[in-house]
C-alpha cells in the first residue's frame, strides 16, 4: 500500500481530520468481542498481515505529515511536553536508532538511512530533512536524539530505565495522549504511573505486566492495545489542555454523536533497548468517529454492545461520563441484534 | 470527574527502627515527635553503638518551648537539632546526606507534604525505598501542583483549591508525584464552566 | 519463544589468557554487526556437540561501542558438564556458533553515584564492559579485583592501561585480600555495589554489605556457575505427554529441551525467574538450587526452576 497523505488536515480548529475508506478498513478495533474488560493482552509484536497497522514496528499512515505538524505545533506552545532526565542519554540514542532503522528499512521510498560508523545520513523524504550528524554527539543534532526522532514519528513515546526491579519513565515526548501528563508523571515507578487506571491494579494486571516487561528481550518486543473515546478529532486531549477540551463532553447529543465522538485506539509498543537496557514504550494513537466506524456493519454493532455493557468505573475513568448514552443511542439503530462474528476484523 | 482508588498516593506505616542500618537519621516536624520518640524507645534497647550513630533533626510545632534534650531525652545521641521551619531542616539535611555514608537509614514523621519534602531531598542522593520509612501525622493539607500553570499551592485542605498561580479552580486528584512532591491539580469545572462540586474540607 | 532468535557467529580469534582462561572472539559470518549491549550483558552460547546440545552463558567483555565482535571469555571448569571443555577443546578460529541475542541482568544503576565493582577471578569479565561504559563518564567508579596470581590475572594490561587510577588488584599468591569491611563501611551514600566471582567470594561481599548496614537495592551480584550435577531422575510433563529422564551430569531444563519441549529462559543460572515451572506432583524432594524462589515458595513444592534445580524422587509431573 503506498500511502497517500493528507498534509493539510487538522486535529483542532475545524478539525478536518478523517479517515479514507482503506484506513477505515485497517482500523485497529480492540474489540474481539462485544464486551470488554481489562486483561494483560500482551502478545508478541510481530509483523501483522500486509497493509495492517502491525505490518511494521512504526505504522506510517496516511495522517503522517499531519500528525507530525500538530505535534510541531503542542511543542511550540509547551515544550516541556518533551521531557528527559539527564541519565536516560544513551536510552536516547537507542531509540532514535529504533526509529530511523525501523522506518528506512519498512519505507524505503519514504526514508532513509546510511551510516559510516557514528556519521549517520538521515533523509526524511514526507518532511523534506536532510540531516547529516555524529551518532552519540548530541551538539550534531538540532535538539535532544528522543525528540529530533519523535518529532518525525507519529504517536507518543515514553522511556523507562529499569533498575531496583522497577521500571521509571524517565524521559518522553508526549503530545497525543488521553489525559495523562508527561511533565507531572516524569520520575515515577511503572506502578504510580498507571495509579488511576482503575480496576486494573486490584486484577493485578499491572504486577504482572511489569514482571513479564522487566524480563522483556532485545529483538523481541510486544505490544498491546487499549483505548478511549474523544469528542472531535482530538490528538492531545492532555490534562494541561483539558481548560480547551474539557467542555467539548458536555456539547454532545445523540445526533451529532456520530460525527463528534471519535473511539481512540492505542496501539502500543514495547522494545528493551539495547544500548541503555531501558525500555521504550510507544503509543500510536489511531482516531475514527463513530460514523466513519458504523460504515462497517460488525463494528456498529460490536461497540454498540461494548460501550451499553461497559464497566461504571471504566466509563468514568475513560472520561465518558457525559456523553456515553448518547453515542450508545446514536448506534442503536445500527445494531439489529445479529450475533457477530468472533475477533475484531471488519468481517 | 473524582477518580478514586489511585494507587499513586503514597502508603504510609508507623515508624519501626531498622536494625537493618548501621546511621539512623530521623527527621520530624510538629506532632512528628511521637513516631520519632517511639523509634527512640526501640534505639535504646539496642546496643550502645546505634544510640550514637542516630541523629535527630526537629521543627517543634509553634508555641512548643522545650528544650532539645527535653524533646528526645536519650543520652548518647549523635546529635539532636532543632530548627525554625522546615526549609532550615532541609537544608541541613541536605548537608548531612552529603556528608553520610552507606548503610544510613532515613526515618521521617510528620504531615504528607514535609515528608514529600524530605524524600524529594533524599531522592537526589539515590536513597531507594528500602532506606526510607515514614509516617503520616498531622495535617493531611497536601501540596497541591497546577497541571495549567505548574504553580505549587500549599496547604490545600479542600477537595476544589483556587491555584495560586492562575487562579482557576482545581480538582485535587490522588496522583502523587514524589519528584514534585505534590498532587495533581486539574481544572475542576472545564467541562461546564461555572459548575463546581460542593468544596469540603477533606484533607484534615 | 525459549531463548528467543539466534544469532550465528563464527570464531574470529583465541586467545589463551591465563591457564585456565581462554578469550575468544566471535563475529558474524558475513561481517555485519552484531546487534547493540550494554555493560553487564551475558550471552547465551549454545554449543551443538554430538552427544548434546550445552548452552551456557557468558557475559560479554568486549566494549559496547564495538559491535564488529563480541568477546567472551571461558574458565575451564574443574568437573564441567562439557560446557567449558567444549569451548576449550572443541572450538577453533571459525568454528560456527549460535548466541542468543545479549541479556543484561547485572545493570548498572543509572542514578547511582558512584559504582563499586568487586570481582573474583573470571567474575571480572561483566566489569569490563561496563568500565567503558563508564569511562570518561561523571560517576566515580572503582574496580577491585581479586586474583589467585600475576599469572592468573586476566586483562591486567587492558585493565591498567586504560583504567588506572580506578582499579585495585589483590594476590592471592602475595596474601593481598580485599578488605570488604573496611571497603564497604566507608562509601558514600548513594553508592551502588556490584560482585561477580566465585560463590563464596560473592557469599562474603554480601555479608559485609549486610554487616555494614547497605541496603538490597544497592547490592547487585552475578554468578554463572555450572548447575549442579546429581543423581538420574525421572519426570512426567503433563501438558506434552511425555516421559524423560534426567542424566547425572545434564540439567533438567537441558533433558526437557532435548525432549523437543520448549521452556522459556533467560539466563539458566537460577537467577531470572524465567523458566519457573508448576509442579503438578512430586513424592520425593525438590532439590532447590536456584536464587529466585524464597525459602517458603521452595518449602511449598509447587514450584521449580529446570534451569538449575532437580528432584530426588520417583514421581514427578511437571505442567510442561
Ligand atoms: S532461566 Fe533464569 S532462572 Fe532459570
Amino acid at each position: 500500500m503506498s500511502v497517500v497523505f493528507k498534509p493539510d488536515e487538522t486535529f483542532r480548529g475545524e478539525f478536518t481530520y478523517s479517515n479514507s475508506v482503506a484506513a477505515i478498513r485497517r482500523f485497529p478495533l480492540p474489540f474481539a468481542e462485544d464486551n470488554y474488560m481489562y486483561s494483560v493482552n500482551i502478545e508478541p509484536h510481530a509483523p501483522g498481515p500486509k497493509g495492517s497497522v502491525t505490518e511494521f514496528a512504526f505504522d506510517v499512515d496516511e495522517h503522517y505529515v499531519a500528525e507530525c505538524k500538530e505535534r510541531a505545533l503542542v511543542l511550540a506552545a509547551e515544550p516541556l511536553r518533551y521531557q528527559a532526565l539527564p541519565h536516560m542519554m544513551s536510552s536516547q540514542w537507542d531509540c532514535l536508532e529504533l526509529v530511523m532503522e525501523s522506518l528506512s528499512h519498512d519505507y524505503p521510498q519514504l526514508f532513509s538511512l546510511e551510516r559510516r560508523s557514528n556519521a549517520w545520513h538521515w533523509i526524511n523524504r514526507p518532511l523534506g530533512l536532510d540531516q547529516r550528524f555524529t551518532f552519540g554527539d548530541v551538539a550534531s543534532l538540532p535538539c535532544e536524539p528522543l525528540d529530533y526522532a519523535t518529532r518525525q514519528a507519529q504517536g507518543d513515546f515514553v522511556v523507562m530505565d529499569q533498575r531496583d526491579g522497577d521500571l521509571w519513565a524517565e524521559a518522553g515526548m508526549v503530545t497525543t495522549q488521553a489525559d495523562w501528563s508527561m511533565d507531572f508523571d516524569l520520575g515515577m515507578t511503572f506502578r504510580e504511573w498507571h495509579g488511576p487506571v482503575p480496576l486494573a491494579h486490584e486484577m493485578q494486571v499491572f504486577d504482572r505486566a511489569l514482571k513479564f516487561l522487566l524480563n522483556l528481550r532485545l529483538g523481541a518486543p510486544v505490544r498491546r492495545l487499549n483505548w478511549t473515546m474523544t469528542v472531535h478529532p482530538r490528538l492531545d486531549t492532555s490534562p494541561e489542555n483539558y481548560p480547551k477540551w474539557g467542555q467539548d463532553r458536555a456539547r454532545v447529543t445523540a445526533k451529532d454523536a456520530g460525527d463528534l465522538v471519535h473511539l481512540r485506539v492505542e496501539l502500543q509498543g514495547l522494545w528493551r533497548l539495547p544500548r541503555s537496557n531501558a525500555i521504550v514504550f510507544g503509543i500510536r494513537c489511531y482516531l475514527i468517529s463513530v460514523r466513519e466506524l458504523a460504515t462497517v456493519p460488525k463494528w456498529a454493532r460490536r461497540v454498540h454492545r461494548v460501550l451499553k455493557g461497559l464497566h461504571p468505573a471504566l466509563v468514568d475513568y475513560k472520561g465518558l461520563t457525559r456523553y456515553r448514552d448518547a453515542v450508545v443511542e446514536w448506534l442503536a439503530p445500527f445494531d439489529d441484534g445479529a450475533p457477530t462474528t468472533p475477533g475484531a476484523g471488519p468481517e | 470527574m473524582l477518580i478514586t482508588g489511585i494507587k499513586s498516593k503514597p502508603i504510609y506505616a508507623p515508624l519501626r527502627f531498622d536494625e537493618g542500618g548501621r546511621y539512623h537519621l530521623m527527621l520530624g516536624l510538629g506532632v512528628g515527635r511521637e513516631p520519632l520518640r517511639r523509634v527512640l524507645d526501640e534505639v535504646r534497647d539496642q546496643q550502645a553503638l546505634a544510640v550514637a550513630r542516630t541523629e535527630v533533626l526537629y521543627v517543634p510545632a509553634a508555641g512548643d518551648t522545650g528544650k532539645a534534650t527535653d524533646q528526645f531525652a536519650l543520652p548518647g545521641l549523635a546529635a539532636v537539632c532543632l530548627f525554625g521551619n522546615s526549609n532550615a531542616l532541609l537544608e541541613d539535611f541536605r548537608a548531612r546526606l552529603g556528608r553520610s555514608l552507606m548503610g544510613t537509614r532515613l526515618y521521617v514523621a510528620g504531615p504528607e507534604s514535609f515528608i514529600g519534602m524530605a524524600m524529594k531531598v533524599a531522592l537526589d542522593f539515590n536513597l531507594n525505598k528500602d532506606e526510607i520509612r515514614a509516617e503520616e501525622c498531622g495535617t493531611l493539607a497536601r501540596r497541591v501542583r497546577c497541571i495549567h500553570c505548574r504553580a505549587i499551592t500549599e496547604d490545600v485542605k479542600t477537595n476544589i483549591a483556587q491555584c495560586i498561580g492562575c487562579g482557576l479552580w482545581l480538582l485535587v486528584r490522588d496522583h502523587y508525584s514524589r519528584r514534585l512532591a505534590a498532587y495533581m491539580g486539574v481544572m475542576a469545572d472545564a467541562e461546564a464552566p461555572g459548575e463546581l462540586p460542593e468544596i469540603r474540607e477533606v484533607f484534615l | 519463544m525459549s531463548g528467543g532468535q539466534t544469532i550465528e557467529v563464527v570464531v574470529k580469534a583465541i586467545e589463551q589468557v591465563t591457564p585456565l582462561i581462554k578469550h575468544f572472539q566471535l563475529a558474524s559470518p558475513r561481517g555485519e554487526a552484531l546487534p547493540a549491549f550494554s555493560g553487564g550483558s551475558h550471552v547465551i552460547v549454545v554449543m551443538r556437540g554430538e552427544a548434546r546440545v550445552h548452552r551456557n552463558p557468558y557475559s560479554l567483555l568486549s566494549a559496547p561501542q564495538n559491535l564488529d565482535s563480541y568477546e567472551i571469555a571461558v574458565r575451564r571448569m574443574d568437573e564441567s558438564r562439557g560446557g567449558s571443555h567444549f569451548m576449550h577443546d572443541r572450538l577453533r578460529v571459525g568454528s560456527q556458533l549460535e548466541i542468543a541475542h545479549p541479556v543484561n541482568l547485572f545493570g548498572l544503576d543509572k542514578i547511582a553515584r558512584k559504582h563499586l565493582m568487586i570481582a573474583g577471578g573470571i567474575g571480572i569479565t561483566p566489569f569490563l564492559a561496563q568500565l567503558e561504559d563508564l569511562h570518561g563518564g561523571l560517576v566515580p567508579y572503582e574496580l577491585h579485583y581479586s586474583v589467585r596470581s600475576a599469572e592468573h590475572a586476566a586483562f591486567l594490561a587492558r585493565l591498567q592501561a586504560r583504567e588506572q587510577e580506578h582499579v585495585h588488584i589483590y594476590y592471592d599468591s602475595e596474601n593481598q585480600v580485599i578488605d570488604f569491611e573496611g571497603l564497604l563501611s566507608k562509601q558514600p551514600l548513594g553508592t551502588h555495589v556490584y560482585v561477580c566471582g566465585p560463590a563464596g567470594f560473592i557469599g562474603r561481599v554480601l555479608d559485609a554489605a549486610r554487616g555494614c548496614g547497605w541496603s538490597p537495592s544497592h547490592v547487585h551480584w552475578e554468578q554463572f556457575s555450572a548447575p549442579p550435577t546429581g543423581d538420574v531422575f525421572q519426570v512426567q510433563l503433563a501438558r506434552s505427554m511425555k516421559k524423560i529422564v534426567v542424566p547425572q551430569d545434564s540439567t533438567l531444563l537441558e533433558a526437557i529441551e532435548a525432549a523437543g519441549v520448549d521452556v522459556p529462559y533467560l539466563c539458566r543460572g537460577g537467577v531470572c525467574g524465567f523458566c519457573q515451572s508448576k509442579v503438578i506432583e512430586c513424592d520425593g524432594e525438590l532439590l532447590h538450587y536456584d536464587h529466585f524462589l524464597s525459602d517458603a515458595e521452595k518449602a511449598g513444592g509447587k514450584t521449580i526452576m529446570p534451569c538449575v534445580s532437580r528432584a530426588r524422587a520417583n514421581h514427578l509431573v511437571l505442567d510442561l
